[in-house]
């Protein structure tokens, strides 16, 4: 028993000692820290990025670190709860002295911390940003196009190249969210001339049964319906319509339902499910575009989706720009270097990257078009290019 | 407003389905199971496991989980029926709290919180009234729910067996000295009513959000359903789950109320235990 004791105090000595040399913003020889805060427990719940953010530091510290020096990853759980996540980031930046965040993907992180961020002076590379704030701060630019532009992208897929009229929208908003779709309809608008025949912004999460909404939608005179669903609300919907034998309406739908498991659940697409994959899709097995990413991925067991592309890019981004940083690397030389730093190309996203100095950070504008028909239960490209917002 | 009352009767059948069962269950066992639904979600989770990963036909597995649910509920009552005997009703129905929150947990942690590739065993529309669509599954709910309050209330009122079980749930001691076997009658109700729950939750399951918390949480309309017949009664448990879908279809009809919809069965449980108090005494009412 004695000895046990012992050796534990030993190890605590020893890790004290380890630590004692990387305070502050991890100047000096001991790791780099870098963090994440994310959605790892709670309702909705988003592992794959920081996971595949740490697979991504791994090999680099397998390869020699960056500098000589080892990449510490934390990758810490907001619970989906607002408290939870001001406790994550402060533990990150205040008491390990993160140099930035990379590969955070949460519900509501952006909002909650992104004051904080500024304050801190630290950089944070989402993953996937989901909330409005992570693409309306000066401190957050996450790798992945974002539901909002998003949306833009399948309104422009279903007016212009389906050339589908009346077009409805139903819309499920949580917190502070649809001002943001709001302008993400409004640039449709602008670009094409049109507008929706019926907008719902009524319509809830996690509701059980919404057969309501879709008799209310096809009265309306709807032929395409666009929706910013969850996947499982998602599915309540396309059953609600099968349901009422409504077989001839396309679903315009984000890259919040593109999933392996999603396709399996939906026999009955009606005249088809179209969306913009953020990243270039993952369901194209034999695509050079993804090779790397999936080699790693399955090497470490972690599932092929879009949060751990997202996760990967910001990882890969970060790295990128860390090491061209000549000099001490601490958290003020690297928000100086991804402020400064050039536009890094990779063929998973159609938009190069760049942090910048920007106000805001909302620049990945380029979806890739995919569809899910009725009775196929997989994912299809529906193009051979990426879908871009057209610059004004 | 019609149309969407007609939409919401799905909802409607189902609700009165799991409130006949709760009803049932406090008549009967004195319990209101707050895992009604949540043994019908696991029964329906592990059928959906059982024909995607196992590969058997979709009729095989959604009877073994119809069967796996009723065990589910049986294996509950029997806990119950053996350490609770003689407690009263709140701290009987506490108990099914821990397990609706177990069952909850257990369905994420065995099979993920991704929506499971339901088949539907029943799909697509039945008829058509004034351009909207009654759908197979409403259809099928609604008679389910009515048929089984008619049968219940036979066999409680027309024989024997329910005469004994009547007399278990007025009575549990005296029924015991009388020599009814109180044990095996209360462990059967509880097995009934979770095949009853199982079976309707795997019809439905098919054709709506099927997650595992929102069908556990079915268990919140019907009970505001059930507390319409003041947990006694069939026929306005059965009335009272009809009207309720029907009006929260009617609600998210017009834009400004639908948001009223999800508040519907709070609004309802409050509404009716302020009426159904409305001549008790202060001192009386304590």
């Amino acid at each position: 028993m004695r000895s046990v004791a012992v050796a534990a105090a030993v190890t605590l000595v020893a890790a004290g000692c380890a630590d004692g040399g990387s305070s502050g913003s991890g100047g000096g020889s001991g790791p780099i820290v870098v963090g994440s805060v994310n959605a790892l427990s709670g309702a909705a719940t988003f592992p794959e990025s920081s996971a595949a953010a740490k697979a991504v530091f791994d090999a680099a510290n397998a390869s020699g670190g960056v500098g000589g020096r080892q990449i510490q990853y934390k990758a810490l759980d907001d619970k989906g709860d607002p408290a939870a996540a001001a406790a994550a980031a402060r533990e990150i930046v205040g008491a390990d002295g993160a140099v930035a965040l990379v590969g955070s993907s949460s519900l509501l992180e952006c909002e909650i911390n992104n004051k904080y961020y500024e304050q801190q002076k630290i950089l944070s590379i989402s993953g996937i940003g989901v909330d409005p704030a992570c693409f309306n701060s000066p401190n957050i630019s996450p790798a992945n196009v974002g539901p909002y532009h998003d949306m833009t992208l399948t309104l422009l897929y279903g007016s212009e190249t389906l050339k589908l009229d009346n077009i409805c929208a139903l819309l499920e908003i949580a917190g502070n969210t649809l001002p943001s779709y709001q302008a993400a309809i409004d640039e449709w608008t602008k670009i094409t001339g049109k507008k929706l025949t019926y907008m719902d912004a009524t319509v809830p999460y996690g509701g059980s049964d919404y057969t309501s909404y879709i008799v209310k939608a096809r009265q309306a005179g709807c032929k395409a319906i666009t929706v910013n669903p969850v996947e499982p609300d998602s599915i309540g919907q396309l059953k609600a319509a099968a349901a009422q034998g409504w077989n001839d309406v396309t679903w315009l739908l984000l890259t919040s339902v593109y999933s392996e498991n999603y396709a399996k659940a939906v026999s009955n697409a009606g005249a088809g499910i179209y969306v913009p994959a953020e990243f270039y899709p993952f369901t194209d097995a034999d695509a050079a575009q993804n090779k790397e990413w999936r080699e790693l991925m399955t090497k470490n067991n972690i599932p092929l989706t879009s949060f751990s592309q997202g996760g990967y890019l910001a990882a890969k981004y970060f790295l990128q720009v860390v090491k061209g940083i000549s000099g001490d690397i601490n958290r003020e030389s690297v928000t100086k270097a991804l402020q400064e730093m050039q536009p890094i190309s990779d063929p998973m996203v159609g938009t190069p990257y760049v942090f910048g100095k920007g106000k805001t950070h909302h620049d990945n504008t380029a979806g890739w078009p995919i569809k899910l028909m009725s009775g196929t239960n997989k994912w299809e490209l529906a193009e051979q290019d990426w879908l871009r917002i057209p610059k004004n | 407003m019609l149309q969407g009352a007609l939409a919401g009767l799905a909802a409607g059948g189902l609700y009165a389905v799991l409130a006949v069962c709760l009803t049932l269950m406090s008549r009967l066992v004195r319990v209101v199971n707050f895992a009604q639904s949540a043994t019908g979600m696991f029964g329906c989770y592990v059928a959906v496991w059982l024909s995607v990963d196992v590969g058997l036909p979709t009729w095989a597995a959604t009877v073994v989980g119809i069967v796996l649910g009723c065990g589910l509920s049986a294996l509950l009552g029997w806990i119950i029926s053996t350490w609770l005997a003689e407690a009263d009703i709140g701290t009987r129905s506490a108990v099914t709290v821990a397990v609706l929150l177990l069952l909850i947990s257990l369905s994420f942690i065995l099979f993920g919180n991704k929506p499971q590739p339901f088949h539907p065993i029943l799909d697509g529309p039945a008829f058509e009234v004034n351009g909207v669509v009654v759908s197979q599954v409403t259809v099928v709910t609604v008679v389910l729910s009515v048929v089984v309050a008619l049968g219940c209330r036979a066999l409680l009122s027309g024989t024997s067996f329910g005469l004994q079980l009547r007399a278990l749930s007025e009575r549990p001691t005296t029924a015991e000295l009388m020599g009814i076997p109180a044990k095996p009658l209360a462990v059967g109700v509880w097995a009934a009513t979770g095949l009853l729950s199982t079976l309707v939750i795997s019809i439905v399951a098919p054709s709506q959000s099927n997650d595992a918390t929102s069908l556990s949480m079915l268990v919140v309309p019907a009970a505001a359903a059930a507390l319409l017949g003041g947990f006694r009664r069939l026929d306005l448990a059965v009335v009272g789950g009809l009207v309720l879908g029907m009006a929260q279809g009617a609600l998210a009809q017009v834009d400004s109320l639908s948001v009223v919809r999800y508040f519907l069965p709070f609004l309802v449980v409050v509404g009716l235990l302020l009426w159904s108090q409305r001549k008790e005494v202060w001192d009386v009412a304590r």
